[in-house]
């Protein structure tokens, strides 16, 4: 190639130059495209433009390779079907695309654990989700059957009026409180026995899947 | 040399995109198998890498300064990465026929000549890095975890001792490889000013389908040996300037902003600091209580707690960088902000835009961004 066509190929669009294309932005109250699916069509047409410069690349080197041979057997020599450069080449490009798998298993096996915790993390939000909405149920049933309670207390009071208002109000109180302590703690106790099943059932799930995978312990 | 066609030959090249550094380490490790252990199993961020740095070498070609700089740190870096001197000869043969190969027709002596002097230039100034760092430090720190505690259900504290001792500045931070993930290093933040027994704190968030974070989080175990490289970023405290301090954390960007609090209590008359931490919901704001004790102790530091996503919880809701805007001026402030790159991001500019002198602002990205 001489030095003005060199100069030449630099000034065709490129796929840098496509990746890196930035427009104007529309005025407000004007019709225009919306950035996104113009970004994502250029990074296609980028990605497009790679894979055919490395095709043509490739047919270049496969055209060079013929000329070889034919000249090779021209001069009579038809035993060069491959030279030393080539089987080299020939070894880069396995080895790479050896790598290239490799490459895509590891990123496969990352993407399946971001699954796996992104949904474990969704799991959890959910189920503290619904165990914050059972505490707060418990805690209002727990507050309404002690406040009936410490009424109950003071009607039993009105029957008996010997006592002060004070000590009335003291009663009241206790029997409020430990009313809605009783209520609580039981509660309390359901509700965390109901979790701990839950969580040997998972658990025990848990060691039969591991049981059951080939070459699990 | 000439420059202009070194740079024109280069952006032929790139046009190859991802199959020119395929084709760089395929050809170096088919010439020198020795080196394909210096290297992690998937190579794909690697190339990226490697592209970067190649970009970046051309693009400053013309600013020794910059370009001297930058491959200084690089020569350095490389040195936990097990690179020594003798490879870099075997890398400028691979790097020069893979050049070779993409240009094509364009090769020729002269243009192979200019390349190969470029690349002896930059490889002895990074080899000459690397050797000057030989006598300061070791290639990395091995370190011992003594002490694992669940901060948060996704953020696990590692507590590890180095050997020999590490010295590092308040808010800085090493690279790190577990023997679970192989040749694969990442950045964490050291979560306490530096201590007499040489121990350092570390905060992990366990990042979706993040290779070291999980094996940090979930298979790493009191008396696992680790690998630390030298401690680097520029979040430090400016301790001089007698102005008062703003810190706004998101997430385990509190790990740098804590260690530089522990710096302050240290001074004999601290400034005025406060300490924004915030994160999506309640139950993300680890650490919460140490916080509120150091605040409780010491007369000079607030703590605000923010969620951002609805729900009760203790503190201010809503988005970090409103919060913060909202609660005072902080133009006659230092700022320090470390965290999700989106809330690193908005939280500078919202600061800027109320009035803070850039240079007052210091940033560390941690390079993710929030769930």
């Amino acid at each position: 190639m001489t030095s003005d066509a060199w100069y030449d190929e630099q000034r065709r669009l490129t796929p840098d130059r496509v990746q890196s294309a930035v427009f104007p932005l529309t005025r407000w109250g004007r019709h225009g495209y919306e950035e996104e699916p113009v970004r994502a069509f250029l990074a296609e047409v980028q990605a497009e433009m790679v894979r055919l410069i490395n095709e043509r690349a490739s047919l270049w080197q496969e055209v060079q390779r013929l000329r070889r041979r034919v000249l090779g057997k021209e001069n009579g020599n038809d035993a060069i079907l491959f030279g030393k450069d080539d089987a080299h080449v020939h070894a880069v490009r396995i080895l790479s695309s050896a790598q290239r798998t490799a490459d895509r298993y590891v990123a496969d096996a990352q993407a399946y654990s971001g699954r796996l915790t992104e949904e474990a993390r969704a799991r959890r939000d959910e189920i503290m989700g619904q165990a914050q909405h059972h505490a707060d149920l418990m805690l209002e049933e727990a507050r309404t059957r002690a406040r009936e309670a410490a009424v109950a207390v003071i009607d039993d009071a009105r029957v008996a009026p010997q006592t002060d208002q004070e000590r009335r109000a003291v009663q009241a109180e206790l029997a409020y409180l430990r009313t809605f302590s009783e209520v609580y703690r039981q509660h309390l106790k359901i509700y965390t026995e109901d979790v701990l099943r839950t969580i040997e059932d998972w658990e025990s799930k848990e060691r039969a899947a591991v049981r059951d995978t080939p070459g699990g312990a | 040399m000439d420059i202009a066609r070194l740079k024109s030959s280069f952006a032929r090249i790139a046009m190859h995109g991802d199959e020119v550094p395929l084709h760089f380490y395929a050809d170096l490790f088919l010439k020198h198998p020795e080196t394909r252990p210096l290297f992690p199993v998937s190579m794909q961020a690697q190339r990226a890498h490697l592209v970067e740095a190649l970009v970046t070498i051309v693009s400053a070609v013309d600013d020794v300064h910059d370009l001297t700089a930058f491959l200084r740190d690089l020569g350095r870096g490389h040195r936990k990465f097990g690179a020594l001197a003798e490879h870099y000869g075997a890398v400028g043969d691979s790097l020069l026929a893979t050049f070779a190969y993409f240009c094509g027709e364009a090769w020729d002596a002269e243009l192979e000549a200019d390349w190969r002097g470029a690349y002896e230039l930059i490889a002895s100034v990074m080899t000459g890095a690397a050797r000057e760092d030989e006598e300061r430090h070791p290639a990395w720190w091995a370190a011992t975890v003594i002490a694992q505690e669940r901060l948060a259900y996704d953020v696990t504290q590692l507590t590890v001792r180095t050997e020999p001792r590490l010295e590092y500045l308040p808010g800085q931070s090493v690279a790190i490889e577990t023997p679970a993930r192989p040749r694969l290093w990442r950045y964490y933040s050291m979560a306490n000013a530096p201590r007499p027994d040489a121990t350092l704190d570390f905060h992990i968030r366990l990042i979706d389908g993040g290779a070291v974070s999980m094996a940090l989080t979930a298979g790493t175990v009191v008396g696992a040996e680790l690998r630390l490289g030298p401690p680097a970023g520029a979040l430090t405290l400016d301790a001089g300037s007698g102005r008062d301090v703003l810190m706004v954390a998101g997430s385990t960007g509190l790990a740098p902003l804590k260690a530089m609090l522990e710096q302050l209590a240290t001074l004999a008359k601290p400034p005025r600091a406060h300490l924004f931490f915030g994160s999506r919901t309640a139950d993300g704001l680890y650490d919460l209580t140490v916080l509120e004790k150091l605040a409780a102790e010491n007369s000079w530091l607030t703590v605000v707690p923010v969620v951002s996503s609805g729900g009760p919880g203790p503190g201010r809701t809503g988005p970090l960088p409103d919060v913060v805007s909202e609660y005072a001026s902080w133009s006659g402030h230092d700022v320090y902000l470390a965290g999700p790159t989106g809330m690193v991001r908005d939280s500078a500019a919202r600061l800027a835009a109320d009035g803070v002198p850039v240079v007052q602002i210091h940033v560390e990205d941690f390079g993710w961004s929030e769930p």
